[in-house]
């Protein structure tokens, strides 16, 4: 009990401490080796056996089209089919859209889950659902950043499970999602935003680095002045004050940041192979895979990529077949292999998903519109079996044929294959406990 | 309701084998002096203490215990008495080689009981957690299965149980095959596990409520009228642990004991920590924690007095200033926590700047005040501070978040002229009462009177009700909007009786203006039950028929009496955490029961003062700033350092973004140009908390969707400190050509001499000779002088001595 001080974050100051320490040790390694020599002994599968898990978001925004992707109705009427035609993947019986070609290659890899549904058609809420697993309460201004009611994954998982080594445990890439926030979890497990996109010829990450002026003795020089001007470093003052103590712990992570090789070769896009930046796409969605799977080696748990333009009200097929698709059809299928052939396939979860599919009928604009009744969502590694496909929606895609599962069950999912208890209560401000998962079922069928 | 409870019994020990002198004085207590049990399953909990040097130590755990004859009644190994059959016995109570006697009378064991959902069943639901909002007490339910929140609705959960799931959940021929008892005792897969073991006290009252029909309630059965926690305060060692007991006292005298049916918890888990069968344990922090008891929606309170063990060294001696030092000595010497000595003038100079102005000393206003010899300079530079216009621009900011200035909801304009009426109370320094009683019965055109536009950001009166009551009360009542409240005695009724002061607000629309024109409409009603309620404020006694006119004043007049038990409390608790760092009650808008303020008398006191002041925003300022406690050192002792609470030092406080933003420009002499505003605009003086600024954000701006103080995030994270450390914005500032450390650099070719600058513009303090000597060589050595000037500000931009209030 003793000194079990707690704050409005719920985390104890100096609980964090022990993570920090831990992790920027070199126990951390002992720490997960502990951890996975447990899950050998343990029940496998069951929620809090595992932490080695780390997973990748990609969030198409503005909603994927997944009656032309995913889940295509070649026998529906013309104006609910579209003008894609599926094609075979290496999974006998599964298809995808003919634009997708490479992620047909890799279908044997993820799994689809086709009877995905929630009641929620805009923009705002429907993100916030998703990337959240929570509904927002009444009241929701979706314009605000953040506009969490809730924590977001990676904010669950930054809180859950702490950071591993020096790297930050949440990155939000190429900037925050509006619904990516802590919520009532605090500052302390926001992501850290990236702010600039890996396809940026000249992209680095912002205050990560001291700013080109200042040479790295220079950056030393000061550090050592500072020493000698801080009155109150190392004295009774800064251990006696919460205040205090919770600044020195981030600004030693900091200078962990700064001074950590890790860090720096992890956010170092420009150190990758040419051919692999290639062959993950010029883009910004094929440069954002590369570099989660560059996060992801180096210890992040959880990166969140924010792709937008995925909003086709209008030439949803020019807009897919011309610009979106190539994208998604170069950097998806490459990461799934390169984690493959890194052998981080099993411990990193990729989830691709919008906040919505989009209207199953065609509008006058050849466009579609928002559809949150049927949804499919892409899943694969991190205990994901690959190659199935979880029910059918009806002739229509309309919306599931039967047993239709929600956001509470894929973030029920996404955090039982992190090794994070969903039952587990965070308390609100007003003191309100909240569940990590609200009632979702785990969907063991895709495990 | 203030009732009378049973006395504990106290008896010396007497002398049996030589025992020493200190055991001699000892006394021992138990709880009950006599045990009179009524009915089946009746039970008690027994307490034993004993005093130990002015510590109360607990013995309930320790002693041994013996019932005389255990067919009249059984005890437990850790003190609760249960009653078998009727008839009169004893326990034996050992501890310390001593044995005492406790009579105990056991009657009315064999009559059957009637057991009633309202009475009997709802309290074990809700000390299981059956009906929390993270199980069957959600919204939505649980599989199918859903419970009122906390049991606010106790007729729709007894139907749940007894009419819905088909008949299943209770079976009054084979109770055991129940679905209540199957999930709840693991019979059955259940989500929630086990949570009432098989043929436990608990299992056999809800099997007898099946058995006996579901009765609902007797509507003429006796009704709770309080709890009552036993102990009710006590001073208590580090890491020891407490036994609580909870009675429950009915309308007709008779009191049961419902330990085990309470749900306890605590309002510091750094001070003490409560176990669900009510154990309290404190930790090695000193202080004063409060352990809430509920039962049925009553509450009681149990406070644990943790005093700092002696160190050898005396309270020390120190000037009494005013009323406020005299009150706080008192606390601490209760607590036996020593006060920190007086800060220098430096660290006041900086504090108080900080505090009354948001903005920092320049070099010039430092220099002057530490050569000031006259000894009033202190209260002279707070009068001085007071009617400068950074007081009202920081006012007016704390204030616009609160009372939410929020642009994209009013629009520009009405945001704009909402802010200057804001600000403006704070040039004038308005009576606070006016301010309140303006803003709360506020009609008319926005235009004339744009306090009106709270009631367009909180555009529901219930949302009115609560952002009144939290942002002039301190009072959390939103919880009530659905269900009893869970740590307060607020009903829904006290809710909707706040709401029904404000369901007259309605806004007519003009081409240019808009005009609140408060309409005819009646009271609100019950959501549940549908019952008209009429207006009352919280601990009022509801009206019979509607009051003619605008309720708002009503409500308004109420508010501001000078014997308002919360509006001048609330008021003077917000100021002192603004200048002591944390308040009296924390979080400054939390006023509850189960949140009791750390210092009452101090509180009460200064909400006096500020009453008989006519609400004085300048007199409570100068009152605060003038004790010896606002101006303590932050050197921690080692009788202080393990106290954040009870104003024994001055604490370390993070600044907000805003005065943080504006204390970098400041002392770099680079300004920044906001969107929106002219330029020469600071941070503390922005209107609109959504202009766009990276560093403002990024350091806890609110954005004013809330009433709630903790909007303002006071976190720390990873990436402020990066961007203070590594940003190119502040490097650019601090190699600024125009800037001021250019300036100095330039100008002042002595390195001591622009050290003791630098310090004065960034610390408020000249150097030490340490500090002096090691910068100057800094500057000496280096290749670049201008660059190692700005290599000097940006090592103390980063320090905890500039980036924090001290």
């Amino acid at each position: 009990m003793s000194g079990n001080r707690s704050y409005c974050d719920g985390m104890s100051r100096r609980d964090m401490l022990h993570v920090g320490l831990g992790a920027s040790a070199a126990g951390a390694l002992g720490l997960s080796r502990a951890v996975a020599a447990n899950s050998a002994s343990g029940k496998p599968g069951v929620a809090g056996t595992r932490d080695d898990v780390s997973l990748i978001i990609l969030f198409l925004q503005g909603g994927l089209s997944t009656i032309d992707t995913l889940d295509l109705k070649p026998k529906a009427p013309a104006e609910f089919r579209g003008e894609f035609n599926p094609i075979s993947t290496v999974v006998p019986g599964l298809q995808v859209c003919e634009h997708l070609p490479g992620v047909a290659q890799v279908a044997d890899r993820f799994s689809l889950l086709r009877n995905f549904t929630h009641h929620n058609s805009g923009h705002g809420a429907a993100d916030h659902y998703m990337l959240t697993g929570y509904f927002p309460r009444p009241g929701f201004n979706g314009s605000l950043k953040p506009n969490n009611h809730f924590p977001s994954h990676g904010s669950v998982i930054a809180k859950q499970l702490g950071p591993r080594g020096s790297v930050p445990p949440y990155v939000c890439l190429p900037k925050m999602h509006r619904s990516g926030g802590s919520a009532y979890l605090g500052a302390s497990y926001a992501p850290f935003e990236v702010e600039a996109d890996p396809n940026a010829p000249d992209f680095s990450v912002p205050d990560l680095t001291p700013p080109l002026a200042i040479s790295s003795n220079r950056f030393d020089a000061r550090r050592e002045l500072m020493k000698t001007v801080d009155r109150f470093k190392e004295k009774a003052e800064v251990t006696a004050n919460s205040g205090t103590r919770a600044l020195t712990t981030f600004q030693k992570k900091a200078f962990d940041l700064i001074s950590s090789p890790a860090t720096r070769i992890a956010f170092d896009i420009h150190s990758e192979p040419e051919s692999s930046r290639d062959e993950y796409g010029r883009n910004s969605l094929g440069q954002s895979c590369l570099m989660a799977r560059r996060l992801v080696e180096a210890g992040v748990r959880c990166v969140t990529i924010d792709h937008t333009n995925w909003d086709t009200h209008y030439n949803n097929f020019e807009v897919l077949k011309n610009d979106l698709l190539p994208h998604l059809d170069t950097g998806l299928p490459m990461l799934l292999r390169d984690l493959e052939q890194r052998g981080m396939l099993d411990t990193t979860m990729v989830c691709v998903m919008g906040e919505f599919g989009r209207t199953p009928r065609v509008n006058q604009y050849a466009g579609r519109d928002h559809w949150g009744p049927s949804n499919t969502i892409l899943l694969a590694g991190g205990g994901i079996k690959g190659g199935r496909v979880i029910g059918a929606t009806n002739a229509r895609g309309e919306r599931p044929e039967s047993d239709p599962v929600g956001p509470e069950d894929l973030s029920a999912t996404l955090y039982h294959c992190l090794g994070i208890n969903g039952s587990d209560e965070f308390h609100t401000p007003e003191g309100r406990p909240v569940k990590i998962v609200n009632d979702g079922r785990v969907l063991t069928e895709l495990l | 309701m203030q009732i009378q409870f049973r006395h504990c019994s106290i008896w010396m020990l007497v002398c049996l084998c030589g025992l020493s002198a200190d055991e001699l004085l000892a006394q021992v207590q138990v709880h009950p002096q006599h045990v009179s049990l009524k009915g089946r399953d009746s039970r008690w909990q027994l307490l034993v203490s004993q005093d130990n040097a002015g510590l109360s130590e607990d013995l309930t755990r320790s002693a041994t215990y013996r019932s005389v004859n255990a067919e009249v009644a059984s005890v437990s190994p850790d003190g609760v008495v249960r009653g078998i059959s009727n008839g009169e016995t004893a326990i034996e109570i050992s501890t310390g080689g001593l044995t005492h006697r406790l009579p105990v009378t056991v009657l009315g064991s064999a009559a059957p009981r009637r057991v009633h959902f309202e009475t009997d069943v709802l309290p074990i639901l809700s000390r299981f957690g059956c009906n929390s909002s993270g199980c069957h007490g959600k919204a939505e339910g649980q599989n199918g299965f859903k419970l009122s929140i906390f049991g606010f609705d106790p007729g729709t959960d007894r139907a749940a149980l007894t009419q819905e799931g088909r008949g299943r959940r209770t079976n009054r021929t084979i109770p055991d095959q129940s679905l209540l008892l199957l999930k709840a005792s693991g019979g059955m897969p259940h989500g929630g596990g086990i949570r009432i073991r098989k043929n436990s006290g608990e299992y056999q009252v809800l099997r007898d409520w099946i058995t006996t029909g579901g009765l609902a309630g007797d509507p003429d059965a006796p009704k709770l009228v309080a709890i009552q926690v036993t102990p009710h305060d006590t001073r208590m060692a580090m890491d020891s642990s407490r036994q609580l007991q909870v009675t429950a006292r009915f309308s007709n005298g008779r009191e049961i004991d419902v330990t085990h049916l309470a749900k306890f918890q605590t309002n510091s888990e750094s001070l003490a920590t409560v176990d669900e069968f009510g154990l309290v344990t404190t930790s090695d922090n000193p202080g004063e924690a409060a352990i809430m008891a509920s039962y049925l929606g009553e509450v009681d309170v149990f406070r644990a007095i943790v005093p700092q063990p002696d160190d050898g060294t005396t309270f020390p001696q120190q000037p009494v200033l005013n009323f406020i030092d005299g009150l706080v000595d008192a606390k601490l010497r209760k607590l036996n926590i020593h006060p920190a000595g007086l800060c220098s003038d430096a660290d006041f100079l900086r504090r108080v700047y900080l505090d009354i102005i948001g903005t920092l000393p320049t070099a010039a206003e430092a220099r002057t005040f530490l050569a000031d010899s006259l000894p009033d300079k202190r209260s002279t530079l707070v009068d001085s501070l007071l009617v400068r216009k950074e007081y009202a621009d920081f006012q007016a900011l704390k204030w616009s978040d609160v009372l939410r200035v929020e642009r994209l909801t009013l629009g520009h304009k009405h945001a704009y002229t909402y802010y200057r009426w804001i600000r403006e109370a704070f040039v004038r320094n308005r009576p606070f009462d006016d301010v309140a009683r303006d803003i709360i019965a506020a009609t008319g055109p926005l235009s004339r009177n744009p306090a009106a536009n709270l009631f367009r950001v909180a555009k529901k009166p219930g949302e009115v009700a609560a952002t009144v009551s939290q942002v002039f009360m301190g009072i959390r009542i939103e919880c009530a909007q659905c269900h009893h409240h869970p740590f307060d005695q607020w009903s829904q009724r006290d809710y909707y009786g706040m709401e029904a002061f404000f369901t007259q607000v309605n806004f007519k629309s003009t081409p240019a203006d808009q005009v609140l024109i408060p309409n005819k409409k009646d009271a609100t009603k019950h959501p549940r039950t549908g019952d008209a309620v009429q207006a009352h404020a919280l601990l009022q006694d509801e009206p019979t028929e509607t009051p003619d006119g605008d309720r708002r004043r009503l409500f308004a007049d109420w508010l501001t009496a000078s014997d308002n038990k919360w509006f001048a409390r609330n008021i003077v608790n917000r100021v002192w955490a603004q200048f002591l760092g944390r308040g009296i009650v924390d979080p400054v808008d939390d006023f509850r029961l189960t949140n009791p303020p750390t210092n009452p008398e101090l509180l009460d006191a200064l909400a006096k003062q500020f009453v008989e002041s006519g609400f004085d925003m300048h007199a409570l300022i100068r009152t605060i700033t003038s004790s010896r406690t606002y101006q303590l050192t932050t050197t921690p002792s080692r009788m202080n350092e393990r106290d954040e609470q009870n104003a024994s030092r001055a604490l370390f406080r993070r600044l907000d973004a805003e005065v943080r933003f504006d204390m970098i420009c400041q002392v770099t002499g680079a300004s920044e140009k906001f969107e929106g505003v002219p330029a020469g605009y600071r941070a503390i003086e922005l209107w609109d908390s959504q202009v766009p600024h990276y560093f403002l954000s990024l350091f806890g701006r609110p954005v004013r969707a809330t009433a709630c103080e903790c909007e303002r995030a006071n976190q720390p994270s990873v990436a402020q400190v990066l961007h203070v450390l590594n940003s190119p914005q502040i490097q650019e500032k601090l190699s600024s050509d125009a800037g001021k450390l250019a300036m100095l650099e330039g100008s002042i070719p002595d390195d001591g001499k622009l050290v003791e600058e630098i310090y004065l513009a960034f610390y408020s303090r000249f150097p030490t000779p340490d500090e002096q000597e090691s910068v100057s060589r800094y500057l000496a050595t280096a290749d670049n002088r201008r660059k190692a000037v700005e290599d000097v500000a940006w090592s103390l931009m980063n320090t905890v001595e500039f980036l924090f209030n001290h």
